[in-house]
C-alpha cells in the first residue's frame, strides 16, 4: 500500500515540475514554430513560379504551367552569357552525341522537376522510335501490383492504420520516459545537494520517499505523455480537415488504447524506479558517469521497433512477456495482431511484480546510499543492495 | 520522555567514530554535544535519529510508558548538520510541506507556522523564495521546520552556526521557548557561551570518547583543577612578596594594586586570605570560576595527542 506520506511526496513532486503556464506558452510557441514553417514553406515553393528552358534545334515538347521551352536563334554561347548577364533563361539544354546536359547558375530544387519531365519526354520519344503507342507505353510505366495475403488470421497487417497506433504507443512512451528521466534525476541528485534528504529521513521512511519520488515523477510522465497524445491527434485532425475536408479516425482502436494505458502507468513507474535507484545512488550529477545508464529504459522502446515487422515473431512475443520490455511490446502487438486474452493479463502480472521489486530495491539503494555520507556507490555495491532481502 | 543511550560504539571502516559513549536525557531538558570536529557528535546524533545503528550497545526512549529501542519518527524533530531546503520554493510552501509529511492538516500547520514566524520576525516574507532569504533567516526556517510538529524530542546539529551574534541569542531565546513547551532537546555546538546560557546537561567528546560529563558545576568540578582568586591591595605588592606565601602556587600582576592568584593545592581559602592580609588591606577578593570556554579547551588540550590524559 502507498502511505499517506509517499503520497503527499508524489503530489509535491508533480507539482513541482508542474508549470502550467510555461506549458502553456511551449505549446502555443510550438504552434507558432509550425504556422512559420508552413508560410516559410509556401512563400519558398519554387513550383508555383515559371522557368524558362532554352531547348536545342529539334527539340520539341510540350510547355507545363512550370516550364516554357523555347528554341532561341542566337547561338549556345550567346545563350550561355545571357543565362549569366539576365534572367532570360534559367536553364539551357544541349544534346551532344545523345547525351542530354542541363546548363543552369547553380543548385535548385525545381532542377529535379526538370529532369523527371526531361526522362519523361526521352522515353516517350525512345517508345515512339521502337514503335510504341502511348497506350503500351502507359502499360509498361504502370507498376505491378502485388497483393499479399496473411493466412494468419491474427495479423492485421503491417500497412493498416493500427501500425500507427503501435509507433505512436512507443513515441509517446518515449517521450514520457525522457520527461521522467530529467525530472528524476534532476529531484533527486538535486534534493542530495539541496542537502533536504538527511532532514527528510527524520521524518518518512527511505521507502515511502522513493515511493513517492517515483509516483510524482510517473504521473509527470504519463501527463506529458497525455497532451503529447492530444496534440498528436489534434495535428492529425487539422491535417485531415484540411487535405481531405473531414475527419476519420475509425483507425483508432480504442480496445488497444484502453491497454496500453495500464502498460505505459506500470511502465512508466517500472522504469522511473530504476532510474530513482541510479539517481540514488550518485553523490555528484557532475562528477558521476552513472546518469547514462539510466538511458537504458529507452531499449525497450528500440528492441520493441526493432521486431515491429514482426508482430507475431518469437522476439516480440518474448519482449511481450519480458517484464522488462513488456510494457513498449505488448501494446505493440496488440496493436498488430490479436493476442488471446489471457496474454495481456499475464503480461500485466509480470510486469506489476517486476514494479514491485524495482520500487524495493530503489528504496534500499536510497537507505544504503545516503548511509555512505559524500562516498559513491559502485556498482557491485549497488547489485548487493539490490539483491539483498535485508529490511530497510 | 526519557533518552537512554548505553555504551554505544560506532566504526566506520577503520575509524572508531564513537567509543562506549552512555548518557541520559529526561524529559524538558537541553543537552548539549560538545566536542571539536570528528570528536563524534554528529555520528551519535545520526544514530539517534536512525540513519546509522550503533555497532554495540542500545538506545532506548521512554514516552508515555511505552518503550522503544530508537527513537520512533514521530516524536522527533530534525535539524541536521547538512541541511538545506527547496530554494526555488516560498517559505509557507517549505513548511507547510514538511508540516504536511509529519501528519499535521493544513489548518494546524499554519497556525503553528504563524506562531514560529512571529518569534523570528520572519511573518512579512512567508511569501518569498527561500533563495531569496539572507543564511541567517534560512536557518530560523530549518529550525521551524524541525519543531512545527511540537515532537517531544528535538536534535538540532549546530544550530547557531552560520549565525551573527543577534540571531545567536534569537535561537537561545527558541530554545527557551522549546524547553518551556516541554520538549526535550538535544544539541551539538561550538558555541560554548550560548550552550553554557542553555545546557542543563553537557557532554563533552573527543575522539569518539566522553571527557567530561554533567552540569556545568560538575564539569567545573570535574575539568577545574586550579583555583584562582583576583585581588586588590590597598598599597602596592611586589611579586617577590607574594611568591614568599606558601598558599600562593603563582602570581599574576593585573592593572594598578590587581593581582591574579593561583592557590596552592594544600592550602585553604581562608588561610590564603590571611597570608594576603599581612602584605597588605585588601580592597577587593574575587574568585575565579572558568568558564565554560575555558574548561572545554582545558579537556580538549588534555586529551590531543602528547597531552595528558
Amino acid at each position: 500500500m502507498i502511505s499517506r506520506q509517499s503520497l503527499i511526496v508524489a503530489k509535491w513532486e508533480f507539482l513541482r515540475f508542474f508549470k502550467w503556464k510555461q506549458q502553456l506558452v511551449s505549446y502555443l510557441l510550438m504552434l507558432a514554430i509550425m504556422a512559420a514553417v508552413a508560410l516559410w514553406s509556401f512563400f519558398t515553393d519554387e513550383s508555383r513560379q515559371q522557368y524558362r528552358i532554352a531547348v536545342p534545334v529539334g527539340f520539341s515538347i510540350e510547355n507545363t504551367e512550370q516550364f516554357q521551352f523555347q528554341r532561341p536563334s542566337i547561338s549556345l554561347d550567346a545563350q550561355l552569357a545571357q543565362m549569366q548577364t539576365d534572367d532570360s533563361w534559367h536553364a539551357v539544354l544541349t544534346e551532344q552525341d545523345g547525351n542530354i546536359r542541363i546548363n543552369t547558375l547553380t543548385g535548385k530544387k525545381w532542377l529535379a522537376q526538370l529532369e523527371q519531365l526531361l526522362q519523361q519526354h526521352y522515353r516517350a520519344v525512345a517508345a515512339q522510335k521502337m514503335g510504341l503507342n502511348a497506350e503500351q507505353l502507359a502499360q509498361l510505366e504502370q507498376p505491378v501490383s502485388i497483393d499479399l495475403h496473411y493466412l494468419d488470421q491474427s495479423y492485421k497487417g503491417s500497412e493498416r492504420p493500427e501500425k500507427m497506433i503501435a509507433l505512436g504507443a512507443l513515441i509517446l512512451l518515449f517521450i514520457g520516459l525522457s520527461t521522467a528521466f530529467g525530472q528524476v534525476l534532476m529531484s533527486i541528485t538535486g534534493e542530495k545537494q539541496q542537502r533536504v534528504t538527511e532532514q527528510l529521513y527524520a521524518i518518512l521512511t527511505p521507502q515511502q520517499w522513493m515511493d513517492g519520488k517515483v509516483l510524482g515523477h510517473s504521473f509527470s510522465a504519463l501527463k506529458a505523455m497525455l497532451t503529447s497524445g492530444l496534440v498528436m491527434l489534434l495535428s492529425f485532425a487539422v491535417v485531415s480537415l484540411f487535405a481531405k475536408n473531414r475527419l476519420d479516425l475509425s483507425w483508432l482502436d480504442i480496445g488497444v488504447v484502453l491497454w496500453l494505458i495500464p502498460f505505459a502507468l506500470l511502465g512508466v513507474v517500472l522504469c522511473a524506479s530504476f532510474m530513482g535507484a541510479i539517481a540514488a545512488s550518485i553523490d555528484d550529477p557532475n562528477n558521476s558517469g552513472k546518469s547514462a545508464v539510466m538511458m537504458i529504459t529507452w531499449l525497450p522502446m528500440v528492441f520493441t521497433y526493432l521486431v515491429i515487422d514482426s508482430p507475431a515473431g518469437w522476439g516480440m512475443t518474448l519482449l511481450s512477456f519480458l517484464p522488462l520490455t513488456s510494457f513498449a511490446a505488448m501494446p505493440v502487438k496488440m496493436a498488430m495482431v490479436e493476442v488471446a486474452w489471457w496474454q495481456p493479463l499475464l503480461s500485466l502480472l509480470l510486469l506489476l511484480g517486476a514494479v514491485w521489486w524495482m520500487r524495493r530495491v530503489a528504496g534500499r539503494v536510497f537507505l544504503r546510499g545516503m548511509q555512505m555520507y559524500g562516498k559513491e556507490p559502485g556498482w557491485a555495491e549497488i547489485v548487493r543492495w539490490a539483491l539483498s532481502n535485508k529490511a530497510d | 520522555m526519557q533518552l537512554i543511550v548505553t555504551a554505544i560504539n560506532k566504526a566506520y571502516a577503520s575509524v572508531q567514530a564513537v567509543k562506549q559513549v552512555s548518557f541520559q536525557i529526561n524529559s524538558g531538558e537541553i543537552f548539549a554535544l560538545l566536542g571539536p570536529n570528528g570528536a563524534g557528535k554528529s555520528s551519535i546524533i545520526r544514530m539517534l535519529v536512525g540513519m546509522t545503528r550503533p555497532d554495540s550497545g542500545s538506545i532506548m526512549i521512554s514516552y508515555q510508558d511505552q518503550h522503544y529501542d530508537h527513537v520512533p519518527r514521530r516524536l522527533l524533530g530534525y535539524l541536521p548538520e547538512d541541511r538545506g531546503l527547496y530554494p526555488d520554493k516560498s517559505i509557507e510552501k517549505n513548511l507547510l510541506y514538511l508540516a504536511q509529511l509529519h501528519g499535521l492538516t493544513k489548518a494546524q500547520a499554519l497556525t503553528e507556522m504563524d506562531g514560529w514566524l512571529q518569534v523570528f520576525e520572519l511573518t512579512e516574507r512567508r511569501h518569498d523564495e527561500l533563495k531569496q532569504l539572507s543564511k541567517g533567516n534560512q536557518q530560523k526556517v530549518q529550525l521551524i521546520a524541525a519543531v512545527l510538529h511540537q515532537p517531544a524530542l528535538v536534535i538540532l546539529d549546530e544550530p547557531f552556526s552560520g549565525l551573527d551574534p543577534i540571531n545567536q541569542e534569537k535561537v537561545v531565546e527558541f530554545l527557551r521557548q522549546l524547553k518551556a513547551r516541554g520538549m526535550t532537546v538535544i544539541l551539538s555546538a561550538h558555541q560554548m557561551a550560548m550552550v553554557e546560557k542553555l545546557a542543563d546537561h553537557m557532554l563533552l567528546m573527543a575522539h569518539g570518547q566522553v571527557v567530561l560529563a554533567g552540569t556545568l558545576e560538575h564539569i567545573r568540578a570535574q575539568g577545574q583543577s586550579q583555583r584562582q582568586m583576583k585581588v586588590g591591595f590597598a598599597a602596592a605588592v611586589s611579586m617577590e612578596q607574594l611568591q614568599q606565601l606558601s598558599g600562593i602556587a603563582s602570581a599574576e600582576a593585573l592593572s594598578g594594586h590587581y593581582w591574579l592568584l593561583t592557590l596552592a593545592d594544600t592550602v585553604t581559602v581562608a588561610l590564603c586570605l590571611q597570608q594576603l592580609l599581612q602584605l597588605a588591606e585588601l580592597t577587593q577578593v574575587e574568585m575565579q570560576t572558568a568558564d565554560l570556554h575555558q574548561l572545554y579547551l582545558a579537556a580538549m588540550a588534555k586529551h590531543q595527542p602528547g597531552g595528558a590524559v
